[in-house]
């Protein structure tokens, strides 16, 4: 089990030993709610389809994890582990997996493709790559003109940097010097196309110099120095200094999608980075060897993260499917569907 | 954010467009437009325009002509060529409080941002529940010599997105009432300002500001007895004018203006076809896949039991909007053709 | 019992095969413990288990691909019962429903005879004014259908000959077709043009009111009637009829009859055999109007209408030309006493070709009944009186009776019809049916 932990000093330490526990805490529950999920899915449970971000939890929590809760996040379908940084509860994602009228979307959308504005302002994912970084321009400038210091931020995938819209909403946050972080991430596979085939220099960070922002390149291995960075790019947005280019570094350990069995990826690669980048395993270590918690700690951390996993899948299977009555409701706004509760009478067994 | 610098003197900066009515009072369709974002933008602070070219410059066709100075560059915001992002833009503010209109310079241009506007900006609300008051403003529409990236009538494209409101006012004051209607209304909405009566329509136009013309509703711009025609757009004045000859040979003409294309007003057509049984409907976009397909299909399912012809449609063909004159001329429906079109009805 | 199924990974996904077992009965596994290995067409993959326990059994063998959702393994979980849906695939076939065709639908009420449905007729064809007088519009079948305006009737004024809206509203307007083809009838009830559609009655009762629902029968009825009126182009014609010594056979024969053949003697059966007789002579008002063509016969399946508690229904006696008297009157005696106790099969409520009705025991001494479609005509007998008439030039006192018959003016003319009145009042006033009695 050779680690291959960087020597932090204390000094490293960017957070009070409480909100170090919670990052593990959010850690461990991203692990083990991917290894559930792709588990139930392979058992045929799981309707739909599932996008792994096994691997990337140091990305993912990192960045996250700067934000306040009325900074906003448009995140893709693989960060869902980001949205449950923000906020969202792990049961009611779980209600959306399963396509239950207590998901976030009553059922309108599926998996990972979720998103809860007004309670932890995160904006609903979609498939189109990267369709909410322009988004991202927009609530960061309404930010700007309230004055309120918020900030937005965008989170997408080394394959999208290759998309027109990627570079036109940079462009166009650069001219406005927009109050928003974007963040890449880098899991070195897009579906099967490596980062040679998506851009044709070293890195995307330095793609930042060419709209006149900063890029950071981070180890997404080490949530520590994402968060560090992002934070650093956070405060830049809110006091005014425009948008960063963050790019964290990982490596996607399972395929694009559960059904995706990775072949094209070689296989030194996904054992380097399982052995010696497990973001997750590093950080328990750090913790560990900083006294910040126990080996009991962490197994009783590991019980309830089980506990609340089982419950929420509970809750889940309660929860009924949407009425067929409903299905044309809620196009417009004035037939009142999204500002009442929805109806309950869809049943728990699908037709 | 970088400032505009406004140069002092250019002609029309910093009036408003109410001092550019006519001696008569009458306003333009042009006029009548800017007229319902001026008053708009000082009702509700929150209204705000995005844009290319609308802020020092006016807008291509100077709609937005005297703004920038009137509400600041915050508020007339000049963007780089970005249509997909300018939607984006549009629906993140309109997420947090704000009421954007998002002007596109042709409705040609609206392909460009297709992604935006047809998976994000149409589907959102239905999918999470959080309203979009989200204004599209496009020149549309030919007849003008403009050619096919200029001559656009985008509205099948995005009706078929499925959430949001289109509008295409024939006349002034329906374009004052409906474009306040719409940046009052929560749901997204294009509104599309038909080029070619942009300056050649003018009329008395309403200076109260809370006049509003209601999103999905017909208007009957001519009362008729033996052929409803139904349209929208410039093709109104064609069927006005096509009325006016066939009167005169014996045959009553009723035009019926739709205003609002999606959804649209099937209770005023169908009562328009239940007092004539006949049924012409003329549209400027392809007749393929047409706003007027679904409307002719509307009347054919609904009114059968009134029709005493089968329901016909004039429109152009499925090809690239033309340059040379002969070709957009023999492309458009013209006058004569909508009065041929109505006598064989009228006949048949 | 855990059932362990063939997964579903992948949209387009449908079987999968086993390609190894990885736990075999016996063995106890734990939660999340891989169980198997499968090869689909986007990924081999192995499968873990939702459930900790002892594998019991293995459904399929390595290397068989099975569909999507087949149970493949059991693990006792300890669970109380089946813990997982069973698979769809295998296992029972439905066992088909053995459904007999019946060859007529079951007669649990006896209804009048034909379909209503065939005698609603599409509009007949149009006389010929122009290449395009045949075309009708929506509007212009809704104006005429609800305003009683015959089509046949109007000169269109559209191009080539069609009729347009604006023609049947003039018509309309001006209170019906000039000049009309139809035969000018007799008879107080009024038989011009089709009827119309009644509006339905307001569902609520008024004061003083009770809302009985009507019988399905009733409904058929009131259907077949209706269409009846529709379809046919109804006339009348009327003859008078001296049965005076019909009346004294009659009474003279009626008990030895009674007892000889067990059936009553009324005076049904000799019209009859009087009327099969004109119908063998004028068979056009035996036919039937198909389309284009007559179906012309030459047997007679006689109507008979009878009234029952559920209302009125018509049993055929079949071949009724060859019949006597005596076998006619038994005929119609077990057919109208099996109607009433809703006997009767349903071969026996149809294929008639002429019908006859009897209202003359209630006191009627004319009427106007409605065809029986898809018959021609039909025939009402009604009450036979005493009335003085005139032979010789002298006045008597005769018993006599009104033979009333509606006939189909698209088959049949009048001088046809009243030929055929003619011959059944001959055969009636001087045919000797003591001969047929057999007493």
């Amino acid at each position: 089990m050779a680690t291959n932990v960087r020597e932090r000093t204390e000094a490293d330490r960017p957070l009070p030993d409480e909100r170090l526990r919670e990052v593990l805490r959010l850690l461990k529950l991203a692990r083990y709610f991917d290894e559930r999920m792709e588990a139930l899915y392979r058992q045929g449970r799981l309707p739909g389809a599932i996008y792994s971000g096994r691997g990337q939890e140091g990305t993912h929590v990192g960045v996250a994890y700067a934000l306040e809760p009325t900074d906003s996040l448009f995140p893709t379908h693989r960060d869902l582990t980001a949205q449950l940084t923000k906020g969202l509860e792990l049961k009611r994602v779980m209600a959306q997996y399963w396509g239950r009228i207590d998901g976030y979307l009553r059922g309108r959308d599926g998996n990972s493709h979720i998103g809860d504005w007004y309670g932890n302002r995160t904006f609903a994912v979609m498939s189109h790559l990267p369709i909410a970084y322009p988004v991202a321009c927009g609530a960061a400038l309404a930010y700007q003109r309230a004055g309120d210091r918020r900030v937005a931020m965008a989170i997408c995938g080394d394959g999208a940097t290759s998309n027109g819209r990627w570079h036109e909403a940079i462009n166009t946050s650069a001219i406005f010097r927009l109050p928003v972080v974007w963040v890449v991430n880098n899991n070195r596979f897009a579906y099967s196309t490596p980062n040679r085939g998506e851009f044709p220099i070293p890195t995307i960070a330095e793609r930042g110099a060419s709209y006149g922002i900063p890029g950071v390149r981070v180890d997404g291995g080490e949530v520590l120095e994402v968060y560090a960075a992002t934070k650093e790019a956070v405060d830049r947005a809110r006091d005014g200094g425009g948008p960063t280019l963050i790019e964290s570094v990982s490596l996607r350990w399972r395929g694009h999608a559960g059904h995706d069995p990775a072949k094209y990826m070689p296989a030194e690669m996904l054992e380097d980075a399982m052995a010696n980048h497990d973001p997750v395993r590093n950080f328990q270590e750090q913790l560990l060897g900083w006294g910040v918690v126990s080996e009991q700690d962490v197994a009783k951390l590991q019980g309830d993260i089980e506990r609340e996993f089982d419950e929420g899948y509970e809750y889940a299977l309660a929860s009924p499917f949407p009425e067929p009555g409903d299905v044309t409701k809620g196009l417009w706004v004035e037939d009142g569907y999204w500002t009442s509760p929805p109806g309950r009478g869809g049943g728990t067994e699908a037709g | 954010m970088s400032g505009v610098a406004v140069e002092a003197g250019a002609a029309g900066h910093g009036a408003e467009p109410r001092g550019k009515r006519g001696d008569d009072g009458q306003a333009t369709y042009l006029i009548a437009i800017a007229e319902a974002l001026w008053e708009e933008m000082e009702r509700d602070e929150r209204v705000f325009m995005l844009g290319e070219d609308i802020g020092a410059y006016g807008g291509a066709f100077k709609v937005t002509e005297g703004f920038i100075e009137r509400f600041g560059p915050e508020r007339v915001l000049d963007t780089p060529i970005v249509e997909e992002t300018i939607v984006g833009m549009a629906v993140g503010a309109a997420m947090e409080g704000l009421r954007p209109v998002a002007e596109f310079q042709y409705a040609d241009f609206m392909s460009s941002g297709f992604d935006e506007i047809t998976t994000v900006l149409s589907r959102y609300h239905y999918r999470a529940g959080v309203p979009l008051p989200v204004v599209l403003r496009a020149p549309s529409g030919g007849g003008v010599r403009a050619s096919s990236f200029h001559s656009t009538n985008p509205e099948p494209y995005f009706a078929h997105a499925g959430g949001i409101k289109i509008m295409c006012p024939a006349f002034p004051s329906d374009a004052k009432g409906l474009l306040k209607s719409a940046i009052r209304d929560d749901n997204p909405s294009l509104f599309l300002e038909h080029k070619w009566i942009y300056r050649r329509i003018k009329e008395q136009v309403p200076t109260e500001p809370d006049v509003l013309v209601p999103i999905g509703k017909a208007d009957v711009k001519l009362e008729g007895s033996d052929v409803s025609v139904i349209t929208y757009g410039a093709m109104v004045h064609k069927a006005l004018e096509a009325a006016e000859s066939l009167a005169q040979r014996g045959i009553s003409t009723e035009v019926v203006d739709l205003r609002t294309v999606h959804p649209f007003d099937e209770d005023t057509v169908l009562r328009s076809i239940e007092k004539t049984s006949r049924a012409l409907v003329l549209y400027e976009s392809f007749r393929f896949l047409g706003i007027g397909s679904e409307v002719a299909a509307t009347i054919a399912e609904r009114a059968f039991e009134h029709l005493d012809a089968p329901v016909m449609r004039l429109a152009p063909p499925n090809i690239p909007v033309p340059f040379s004159p002969t070709l957009e001329d023999a492309f458009l429906p013209q006058v004569a053709d909508i009065e041929a079109a109505v006598e064989r009805l009228s006949t048949w | 019992m855990t059932s362990i199924q063939m997964p579903q990974l992948g949209e387009t996904i449908v079987e999968g095969t086993i390609l190894r077992w990885l736990k075999h009965e016996g063995e106890a596994v734990a939660r999340d413990e891989a169980l198997f290995e499968i090869s689909t067409d986007k990924v081999d993959t192995e499968v873990p288990s939702p459930v900790a326990g002892t594998v019991t059994r293995l459904l399929v063998a390595e290397g068989d691909t099975v569909a999507v959702g087949t149970a493949v393994m059991e693990i006792d979980d300890g669970a109380a019962g089946a813990t997982e849906p069973a698979a769809p695939a295998a296992a029972e076939a439905p066992a088909p429903a053995a459904v007999p065709a019946a060859p007529v639908p079951p007669p649990a009420e006896p209804a009048p005879v034909a379909q209503p449905a065939a005698s609603v007729a599409p509009v007949a064809s149009l006389p010929d004014r122009g290449p395009r007088s045949q075309i009708v519009s929506p509007i212009v079948r809704r104006l005429a259908k609800e305003n009683g305006i015959d089509l046949a009737t109007l000169a269109g004024s559209g191009t080539g000959g069609r009729i347009t809206k604006r023609d049947v509203l003039a018509a309309i307007a001006s209170g019906g077709p000039p000049g009309a083809a139809m035969p000018s009838v007799g008879g107080p009830t009024g038989l011009a043009g089709p009827a119309r559609v009644a509006p339905p009655a307001p569902a609520a009762p008024g004061a003083g009111e009770e809302l009985v629902q009507v019988t399905h029968i009733r409904r058929a009825i009131a259907q077949h009637m209706l269409a009846s009126l529709q379809t046919s182009a109804r006339a009348w014609t009327m003859v008078e009829v001296n049965v005076e010594h019909l009346v004294r056979l009659r009474d003279a024969a009626r008990s030895a009859f009674e007892q000889k053949y067990g059936a009553k003697l009324t005076y049904l059966p000799f019209v009859v055999r009087a009327t099969c007789d004109a119908l063998l002579t004028y068979p056009v008002v035996n036919a039937e109007l198909r389309g284009d063509d007559l179906a012309m016969r030459r047997f007679v399946h006689m109507g008979i209408a009878v009234s029952y508690d559920q209302g009125l229904i018509v049993p055929v006696v079949r071949n009724a030309d060859s019949l006597n008297v005596p076998g006619i009157a038994r005929a119609i005696a077990d057919l109208a006493g099996r109607a009433r106790s809703h006997e009767l099969k349903p071969d026996e409520v149809q294929g008639s070709t002429f019908t006859i009705t009897n209202p003359g025991p209630y006191g009627s001494i004319a009427s106007v009944p409605i065809i029986n479609q898809p018959n021609a005509a039909i025939l009402s007998f009604d009450a036979i009186q005493k009335r003085p008439v005139v032979i010789d030039d002298a006045i008597a006192i005769r018993h006599m009776v009104n033979l009333s018959m509606t006939w189909d003016h698209r088959s049949i003319d009048g001088e046809l019809a009243t030929r055929f009145l003619a011959r059944i009042k001959e055969n009636l006033e001087t045919w000797d049916f003591s001969s047929e009695l057999g007493l």
